[in-house]
């Protein structure tokens, strides 16, 4: 079930669409097990029984577009599924649907989502019947269960593939590799949820440091990393592991690309650029150094006024 | 993942800031519980009849500031709006969810209420049906690039709101601000009822307000009262989040505030330059009007628009400071890698002088 896709399709899933579904899914949730005693009912669960579901599964539809060979997913939206009876709301499907494409006329239906840890069998149902919208749709798999020791992301994405096993022609979940996409505005929210960065204007020195504290753990991270690839080089290097030529590959091309900009031209728009900013900056120290002393002619003016009163002698400046 | 002294700083700024994390899990995540019973007692008290400040915090879900920053930048300069779903808690505002309305504009607002209504009636049914208890509690539009504040227009379609839908409150989102401070530029907002007045209060946080708007907005500023934000997220989403950073801080090495908010800025700075000719010409007048105590007032007037001008300025400063220390940074560590052999070293000394001032 989980062999590796063959499609060659490039996926990029954005934050918003995980947000999404893990409020979804603690939604559901909380309302399951109501800090008060009130029963609630909730899809994806029993109906009726008040019993306390600790991990229920959500069901929804992601949505987004797909250019070329690269699929991108924006957003979704929650769906009904009865579990029990395996049928899914076609007319609740069909009208968010419709309410979507009129805020968002690009994006179209790519595929659902789930929770759970595993993709199962019972899930084949669900793809299969959005198949008739979507050729190919994505399963996208977020593992709700919070585990601190694990260092990656808990979301699968899945595409189904024709298989031939034991004869038959079967459509398996296949695993894809996908990465995560953001526009600035996205990830500026998302930085400032996760982190908590300072909403206020609070003064010119948090400012800075917010700022700066920022790009030195994007750094660190970055450290990080190539500490890894370089302990692994040096294991290559002393024969412990294994050479692996494909890596040593990967990893000559990623050095090869040091510098990064080299061109004169570079150099001049950067120059320039840096110069412009030092007259901002020039410019604003003009303005304040003005602005102080404007402040000072005046108290002077108000504080020597009464010695200058006759003599008809008028403005200081 | 993260070293002590983040920690440390973390933990500082969170005092600072009075930050209350709650520490069990389980009950972070109780706010997303919906009562039904309790939401409809409250509705039927109706504490906000009787004072017209009531209301005084918001809460917003990380999801619904998620939504509403991307739905505003994909506006462009376009001012967009959405609704936003909560409860009410006390005398704060909880939000839930936020979803987009097929409108745009802001002079067609009023008439485009009857198409908005009919896809907030059937989005909200569709919600209810998947799980989303909340109802509508207020409404979000943008302002982008002319900062955090309610319009004319603004105040008379809140002031309807609260006549009629209340509990509502009112939010707006700077999406290009945001893009170029590189921190969330938004506002909540409550209109008082007309011919109230209201008790003075300093203006909490000052913002720049581009000259074309600044009538508009210096009408009607009094008429308002803006609420303090605070945001929350459940234990799953900060699990997620603290994941995600494991992909993301690529974007936030490689992201150039500078290249995008490049308009805006110029934008800025001939706004300030008009601002600046104003001040100017208003200083000469006083200053050929005689040392006069009447004069005294105009001078004070003057002078606090130069500081206001001082403060703008600095302010894009600062942002464009940042944006250059990013490039700066970037270009210490992908383009000043030597090895040991290298046939250039006149490339050296032309980068020394970009680091070492």
């Amino acid at each position: 079930m989980a062999r590796s896709s063959t499609s060659g399709l490039t996926f990029k899933l954005h934050p918003l669409v995980i947000v999404n579904v893990s409020d979804h899914y603690t939604r559901v949730k909380t309302q399951l097990n109501p800090p008060a005693s009130v029963c609630a009912s909730g899809h994806g669960s029993n109906n009726g029984e008040a019993l306390i579901q600790q991990n229920p599964r959500v069901y929804g539809c992601v949505i987004g577009v797909q250019r070329g060979r690269t699929v991108e997913i924006f957003n979704s939206f929650e769906l009904l599924y009865d579990p029990s009876t395996q049928t899914l709301d076609r007319s609740f499907l069909e009208k968010k649907q419709e309410l979507y494409k009129k805020v968002f006329p690009d994006f179209y239906i790519l595929g659902w989502y789930s929770t759970g840890s595993d993709a199962d069998e019972s899930d084949m149902h669900i793809h299969k019947a959005l198949m008739d919208i979507n050729e190919s749709p994505v399963y996208v798999l977020l593992n709700p269960a919070i585990n601190h020791a694990q260092k990656d992301l808990p979301v699968t994405i899945y595409e189904s593939e024709l298989h031939v096993i034991d004869g038959i022609p079967q459509l398996i979940f296949v695993h894809t590799s996908y990465t995560i996409e953001t526009v600035e505005a996205e990830r500026i929210s998302v930085d400032h949820v996760a982190h908590l960065k300072p909403s206020d204007g609070g003064s010119a020195a948090t400012q800075l440091a917010a700022h700066l504290t920022g790009i030195h753990s994007a750094i660190k991270m970055l450290n990080s990393r190539i500490r890894v690839l370089y302990q692994f080089l040096a294991a290559m290097q002393k024969s412990d592991i294994p050479c692996d030529n494909s890596l040593l590959r990967q990893v000559s091309s990623l050095l090869r690309r040091l510098p990064a900009m080299e061109s004169e031209r570079f150099q001049d728009n950067f120059l320039m650029e840096y110069n412009d900013k030092l007259l901002i900056t020039y410019l604003a120290m003009i303005t304040n150094c003005c602005s102080t002393m404007n402040e000072m002619v005046d108290k002077f003016n108000t504080a020597y006024d009464r010695n200058t009163r006759r003599g008809g002698r008028t403005a200081f400046m | 993942m993260e070293g002590s002294s983040t920690m440390m700083a973390r933990k500082t700024w969170e005092l600072e800031n009075n930050i209350i994390t709650v520490d069990q899990p389980d009950s972070n995540d109780t706010i997303f519980y919906y009562d039904d019973t309790a939401q409809s007692r409250f509705q039927q008290e109706k504490p906000w009849a009787n004072d017209p400040h009531y209301f005084k915090r918001v809460k917003i879900s990380a999801l619904a500031l998620l939504k509403m920053v991307v739905h505003a930048r994909s506006g462009g300069n376009i001012e967009i709006m959405g609704l936003m779903q909560g409860k009410t808690d006390g005398d704060a505002i909880i939000v839930m969810d936020a979803f987009a309305l097929p409108v745009e504009g802001t002079e067609t607002r009023v008439n485009a209420q009857a198409d908005a209504y009919e896809y907030m009636v059937e989005y909200s049914q569709t919600n209810k049906l998947a799980g989303r208890l909340e109802n509508v509690v207020g409404w979000y539009h943008s302002h982008p690039g002319y900062g955090c504040w309610l319009s004319g227009i603004d105040v008379s379609t809140q002031r309807l709101n609260q006549q009629y839908q209340e509990p509502f409150l009112a939010v707006v989102i700077d999406p290009t601000r945001t893009a170029s401070a590189g921190k969330v530029e938004i506002g909540a907002f409550r209109t008082y009822s007309e011919g109230y007045k209201p008790p003075d209060e300093p203006i909490s946080e000052y913002q720049t307000i581009p000259l074309n708007k600044i009538e508009d907005f210096g009408v009607h500023c009094k008429q308002y009262y803006s609420l303090d934000i605070t945001y929350f997220k459940s234990s799953l989403d900060s699990h997620l989040l603290d994941l995600l950073w494991n992909k993301y801080w690529v974007n936030t090495l490689s992201s150039s505030p500078l290249l995008g908010s490049a308009d805006y800025v110029a934008g800025q700075i001939s706004d300030l330059a008009e601002k600046l000719e104003q001040a100017e010409s208003h200083l000469n007048h006083s200053r050929f009007g005689g040392i006069v105590p009447s004069s005294l007032h105009r001078k004070k007037e003057d002078e606090s628009q130069l500081t206001k001008i001082t403060r703008d300025s600095s302010k894009i400063t600062v942002e464009q400071v940042h944006g250059l220390m990013s490039q700066v940074i970037k270009d210490v560590l992908f383009n000043s890698v030597r090895q040991s052999n290298n046939k250039s070293p006149n490339e050296l000394s032309d980068t020394e002088p970009m680091i070492t001032s």
